[in-house]
């Protein structure tokens, strides 16, 4: 496969503090454009941390502290002055836990259009609603019951729900906290698919604990250890042949 | 046998049953070499034979503080002679009531021989008649715990049994707050009936002015009274209006400061400072509205060109809001607490902002909660009655002006019982038809709270 070289996030010398405690170590890592790359490493490495940078939600956290520089296209995000309100309308986020807001399934896919005033009427409201739904795979299951709770769906379909949220606003880079974490196989195996079909118009970066979802979805992998970025490369290549020992231990099961 | 006495002998004996029904089971264990042993732990045999001492004990020492005076009067009505009955001169119903309130050690001179008598029997069995049925009480729960002893064996299963005490007891206690507010609707609702006898229930609902005044004896010419509640609610209803616009958006606002803006140090000095205000004396509140309130708002409302009551449904309403804020933001700040992290995060993530947050995200998640604290509020503020008295007065106008007087219901249950009346006139009674209407309002307002309350529940759990 070849890497397209446009590049749509680089990091540069990220790192972080919780307190005095340092989680990230100078990170350096390139993003690619409408690809899937995946950061894994074990519990605690850092890489929820790293990907929580990108869209600044670690700035909501009181003792968090960032040094270094996060370009978006070749534009730094940790800049005076930008509001990171708008930088979050760019750059959509799934968690871990699915976290469907206490609203209707239609509210809450309105919300982000809602809130950023991207819609003009009803109907395009309406329409937009219904077309993230659609990409999120997630319409035809919900269609007929928009107007229930979005807590009354199961954990996949709320998932998905929460991934149609998420894109109703057409942000350039979707980050995915350990998606499928909560999920069971088969909603895993519908959320990867999606996110192949999502690849081919955003940017995704997806955090993962298994090592096979990482291997079947993603382009590009990063392998972090004790808040340091240790190896980076073509999906297969790190699987494959992986050139620093700690990958090795790790994708083998020794460390991890 | 005095009372301590005998509650002393009754913790030892439980003791001594608790350990031995243990030690008994231990020793039962330890002789059974194969096979299986006892089906329960050994303190669970101690304890089902403490239980079952207990219980009865209990159980006899309540019927007979119901059944005391009955057995007593019973006692004393076998004693009475024939020759006390004839030489009595009084109404006969009343010897027993006599004999009763005599005091045999200190008696007016001339009193009958026999009644004294009669009183010395009455305080004699009245002091004896306890110490009797104590020992009863040991000795019959003391043959109750002793059957649970004998059944200790490979065949008894004290755990269930036990557990299965455990929850009537529970049960036991649930139902006496059912039958304490049952007995509280029936206390009411016999005294109520007694005024609708003089007063037509419709009047009562629908009247639309209310003076209690009634004349005290026939002769009088003095006024019929009038016995309509409206104004009464209205009043009520307006002050409690006034006090939830002040005491809704204050302490709604403030929970949301305090639990998402504010930072832990501010939060730890503003919480209890706001709780503080819970702690004032409602009189301390009632001196406020009356003496620095409501002469402030005169000047203020007279300012504006207009005019307002020296005591007002406002001054009263507003401080009453005042005192219930604390309320309203302490519980509204623990549900809003309690709304996960993750729905903030996912909806920053969305590019929302903190406000937007909040708004649309955080307060329809704690709705319920915060409903309930409302709710909590307005019956706080319903049954308030100091304030009321100091700062609106018992003025009882049908307006919905606030800067006139008015009154509540608590308020009038208050005056009206007040001072010396005699208990069947319609101006007393009056107090339970207020007292049993004031029931059934707030009953019906808290039954429809829950109804919001669970569809809101429904919706987002």
């Amino acid at each position: 496969m070849v890497m397209s070289n446009s590049i749509k996030i680089k990091s540069k010398k990220i790192s972080v503090f919780y307190g005095d405690k340092k989680a990230l170590d100078s990170i350096n890592l390139e993003i690619p454009e409408k690809k899937v790359t995946s950061l894994i490493g074990p519990s605690g490495c850092g890489k929820s941390t790293f990907l929580r940078c990108l869209n600044r939600m670690n700035d909501t956290i009181d003792i968090c502290r960032i040094e270094g520089k996060i370009l978006i296209d070749e534009k730094n995000i940790y800049e005076k002055g930008l509001d990171p309100v708008l930088l979050r309308a760019r750059i959509g986020m799934v968690f871990q836990k699915p976290n469907p807001f206490p609203k209707s399934i239609f509210d809450n896919v309105a919300y982000g259009p809602k809130i950023h005033g991207i819609v003009n009427s009803e109907d395009e409201l309406n329409d937009l609603v219904k077309d993230s739904l659609k990409k999120a795979g997630l319409y035809n299951e919900v269609k007929d019951r928009l107007d229930e709770p979005g807590t009354s769906l199961s954990g996949g379909q709320q998932q998905r729900l929460c991934i149609a949220r998420a894109i109703a606003v057409s942000p350039e880079v979707i980050l995915m906290d350990e998606p499928c974490s909560a999920l069971d196989p088969i909603a895993t195996a519908i959320i990867e698919e999606l996110i192949d079909e999502l690849a081919k118009n955003f940017t995704i970066v997806i955090v993962t604990h298994s090592m096979q979802q990482a291997a079947r979805v993603s382009q590009q992998t990063a392998f972090f250890h004790m808040g340091n970025l240790i190896e980076v490369g073509k999906t297969e290549e790190i699987f494959s042949m992986p050139k620093q020992v700690k990958t090795q231990d790790y994708i083998t099961g020794k460390i991890g | 046998m005095g009372f301590w006495s005998f509650f002393t002998l009754l913790c030892l004996v439980g003791f001594y049953v608790n350990w031995y029904g243990t030690t008994k089971a231990l020793r039962i264990n330890s002789n059974i070499e194969k096979g299986p042993k006892l089906p329960s732990l050994p303190n669970y045999y101690g304890r089902h034979a403490l239980l079952s001492f207990i219980l009865v004990s209990t159980t006899i020492l309540l019927v007979w503080i119901f059944l005391k005076p009955f057995i007593l009067d019973l006692l004393l009505e076998n004693k009475i002679s024939v020759d006390l009955t004839s030489s009595f001169d009084g109404d006969p119903s009343m010897l027993i009531d006599t004999i009763k309130a005599t005091n045999p050690n200190n008696f007016f001179p001339g009193t009958n021989p026999l009644i004294i008598e009669s009183a010395k029997y009455y305080e004699y069995i009245k002091e004896t008649s306890d110490s009797y049925v104590y020992l009863m009480v040991l000795f019959v729960a003391l043959i109750f715990s002793i059957f649970s002893l004998r059944k200790i064996s490979i065949s008894f299963q004290a755990r269930q049994s036990v557990e299965k005490t455990n929850i009537n007891i529970l049960i036991f206690c649930s139902v006496i707050a059912i039958i304490t507010t049952i007995g509280i609707v029936f206390s009411l609702i016999f005294e109520a009936i007694r005024f609708f006898e003089k007063v037509p229930f419709f009047d009562f609902l629908f009247g639309l002015a209310w003076s209690p005044q009634t004349a005290i004896r026939e002769d009088q010419v003095a006024s019929q009274g009038a016995f309509g509640a409206v104004p009464i609610f209205s009043g009520t209803l307006l002050i409690t209006l006034v006090a939830m616009s002040v005491a809704i958006p204050i302490g709604l606002l403030s929970a949301i400061y305090i639990s998402e803006y504010a930072n832990l140090k501010v939060r730890k000095f503003l919480k209890p400072v706001l709780e503080i205000l819970a702690g004032v004396p409602t009189v301390v509140y009632g001196f406020f509205a009356a003496i620095t309130v409501g002469p402030f708002l005169k000047d203020l409302v007279s300012f504006f060109g207009f005019s307002i009551a020296s005591e007002s449904a406002l001054a009263a309403g507003g401080v009453m809001g005042i005192m219930i804020i604390p309320f309203i933001s302490s519980l509204s700040d623990d549900v809003i607490n309690s709304v996960p992290m993750s729905l903030r995060e996912g909806s920053y993530a969305m590019g929302a902002t903190k406000s937007e947050t909040i708004m649309r995200v955080v307060l329809p998640a704690a709705l319920p909660g915060i409903m309930g604290a409302i709710l909590l509020a307005v019956s706080r503020a319903i049954g308030e009655t100091m304030i009321v008295v100091m700062a609106a007065g018992i003025a009882a106008n049908l307006t919905a002006n606030p800067f006139e007087a008015v009154t509540t219901v608590t308020v009038q249950i208050v005056t009206l019982l007040v001072g010396d009346q005699e208990f069947d006139s319609a101006k007393t009674l009056a107090a339970f038809a207020l007292g049993i209407t004031l029931f059934f309002a707030t009953l019906l307002l808290n039954l429809y709270a829950l109804k919001i309350v669970r569809k809101y529940r429904e919706i987002y759990d």
